[in-house]
This record gives C-alpha cells, structure tokens and sequence, in this order.
C-alpha cells in the first residue's frame, strides 16, 4: 500500500484539523499567506482536497520554519504567490521556480555562514 | 586538474561501485580513494549521495559498525546486483572509450 | 500523515530535533536551508523521515571527523540536495500523474 492509499477520508478531517492547529500558531502575516497558498493550491485539489494534503504539509512546514526564523514572508515566498502554488503543484513555471528556489538555497547558506564569520 | 565535476558525473557511480568491489569500506575511505586518484573536487556529501542510491537500488550490503571516534559507521559491501552493475559500468566505459578514441584517432 | 506526524508517530521527531541542535552552528544553518528547500521541492522520501534523519546522520559523522560543512558536501548545496533526491520523484509528480492519468508527464 503507497502512502495515498493510506490516506482515507477520515485522515483526511483529521489531517485539515491538524493543519488549522498548526497555522494557528502561526505570525498574522503568515496566517495571511497560508490562507492565500490554500485558495490557489484548491483549485488544483479534486474536491476533497486529498491530492495536495502532503504538498500543503510541506508549505506549512516552510512557513513554520521561516516564521521562527524572523524571516519576512515576502522574503520566502516573492511577490507571485499563485506562480509559487503553482511550482508546488508541478505547474506551469515549476522548472524556474525550481531554479529560482536552488539559487536561495545556496544565498542563504552564504550569507548565513558568512554571518557566522566562518 | 580542476572543473572535472561535469565530465565525471555519469561514471563516479562506476568509480564508487568499483571501490566497494575490491574491499568492504565506509564513505569517507572511499572519498579519500577518490582525492588520492587525482579527483580532488569530490567531497564527502558526493559521496553520500551516491552510496544512499546504490543501497536504495538495492546493489550493496551495508553493516553498521562501531567507530573509534563519533557515530557508528556504515560499511559497504557489493551483493550480486552489484556486481552485475559494475561489469555493466566496465562494458560501458570500454565501448564509450573505444568509440572516443576512434573518433579522436581520426578513424570511422 | 505528513511529515511531523509520521515521524512523530515513530516517537523520532523529538530526538530527531535534539541532534539538530547538538550539531555545531554552520552545520544546522545548512541543515535548515536544505529542509527549506525539500518542504519546496517535496520529494517523496521526506514523508517516512528517512531523507532528514539520513543528513543528520551524515552530518555528526562530518562533526565527528572535525571538519566544517561545506568542507564536508562542497559549496554547490543545492547540487548535493539535487543529488540527494535524484531517483525519488515530488508529491508535484505524483499530483501532476494523479491528473493526467499517465506517469511522466510532470514538468519538473
């Protein structure tokens, strides 16, 4: 059995109920930007919404990250959230979003580092 | 010599499988292998990555065993898939090779 | 079922967490990036926790050997985590198959 497979619709609730606990805890701004990513990542969902639970869970993993980090949501996610729930998605524009998310990988961890003074 | 990363990329595989082949070794000897070789850019983490595809396509033996110093390690050995992969790599390399020279000899 | 749960359920998650913040300050701000970058991307090995806790692995026998991250997987991050999930497919693969009807056919 795959991992979609074992998501039945009654995992389904409880994963939702999961999400919204956590996105609670989440900054105003944040909370903001999530609610966004849900509204342009639905109507990529069947209508349960099953397809994209373990996509949302990686977005709100990244906002869960980010947030206590003190980076700015603007930072993380650009100015072009439905192109960005797009590329989660595999859309149109993933392979340059893809690109364009390898090169903050490898600013960030130079600047950071570069903080540290190493 | 420098900027081998490209020009490597499809044999290293070939080169660790080869490696595993002649003893039962651990990650950071393999890489040491391949710096004294001549192949200075290949870090550890190339490495790694390389080792966690053969152990998921199934071609190695891994055993952990206690270090010295810090986590215990992880020891790779060839099972029989692997051994076939690396004859595979070898028949491979020979016939690219081949071809390589022709055309650079000036032959068809 | 995502990440945290999964790992959670296997009781992981916290120790997980505890030898993340035993590694050394240039390790876990890579560490960190490179989470970042998987929630992103969303290769299939990050659900069973085995991607993560692999490079927490990998990582403490780096600290263990002394030497310094980038030492350890090369400047190019991004390289090595594309290395890392080169065979696994996206849960944007899966999503985009699930529509088409036909694996293959996602744009990466």
């Amino acid at each position: 059995m795959n991992f979609w497979e074992t998501i039945t619709g009654s995992d389904l609730t409880r994963d939702w109920k999961a999400f919204e606990a956590r996105a609670e805890a989440l900054p105003g701004d944040y909370r903001a930007a999530w609610g966004q990513i849900i509204a342009h990542l639905f109507p990529y969902g069947d209508f349960t919404g099953r397809n994209l639970m373990p996509i949302l869970d990686g977005a709100l993993g990244l906002l869960e990250e980010t947030a206590s980090d003190g980076q700015s949501i603007h930072e993380v996610l650009g100015d072009d959230i439905p192109g960005f729930c797009a590329a989660l998605a595999g859309g149109q524009g993933a392979r340059t979003y893809r690109d364009r998310w390898r090169e903050q990988l490898n600013r960030n961890v130079a600047r950071k580092l570069g903080r540290l003074g190493g | 010599m420098d900027n081998l990363t490209e020009m490597l990329k499809g044999t290293l595989e070939g080169c660790v499988l080869e490696i595993i082949g002649s003893e039962e070794t651990y990650g950071y000897a393999i890489t040491r292998r391949l710096n004294e070789l001549g192949f200075a850019d290949v870090v550890e983490g190339t490495v790694y990555t390389i080792l966690l595809r053969l152990e998921k396509n199934g071609l190695v033996q891994v055993t952990k065993r206690p270090s010295e110093q810090g986590p215990p390690r992880k020891f790779y050995a060839l099972n029989d898939a692997g051994r076939k992969e690396l004859a595979t790599f070898w028949a491979k390399w020979e016939y690219i090779t081949s071809r390589i020279d022709k055309l650079k000899e000036g032959g068809r | 079922m995502g990440i945290h749960d999964i790992i959670e359920g296997k009781k992981q998650w916290r120790a997980h967490m505890a030898r993340f913040k035993a590694l050394p300050s240039d390790y876990q701000i890579v560490y960190k990036e490179i989470q970042r970058y998987f929630f992103k991307v969303g290769p299939v090995g990050l659900a069973d926790g085995s991607l993560l806790s692999g490079i927490v692995d990998f990582f403490e026998e780096g600290v263990a050997a002394g030497k310094g991250v980038l030492e350890l997987i090369g400047n190019d991050v991004a390289a090595f985590c594309d290395d890392l999930i080169k065979d696994s497919r996206t849960y944007s693969d899966v999503y985009q198959e699930s529509i088409s009807g036909k694996p293959g056919t996602a744009e990466q």
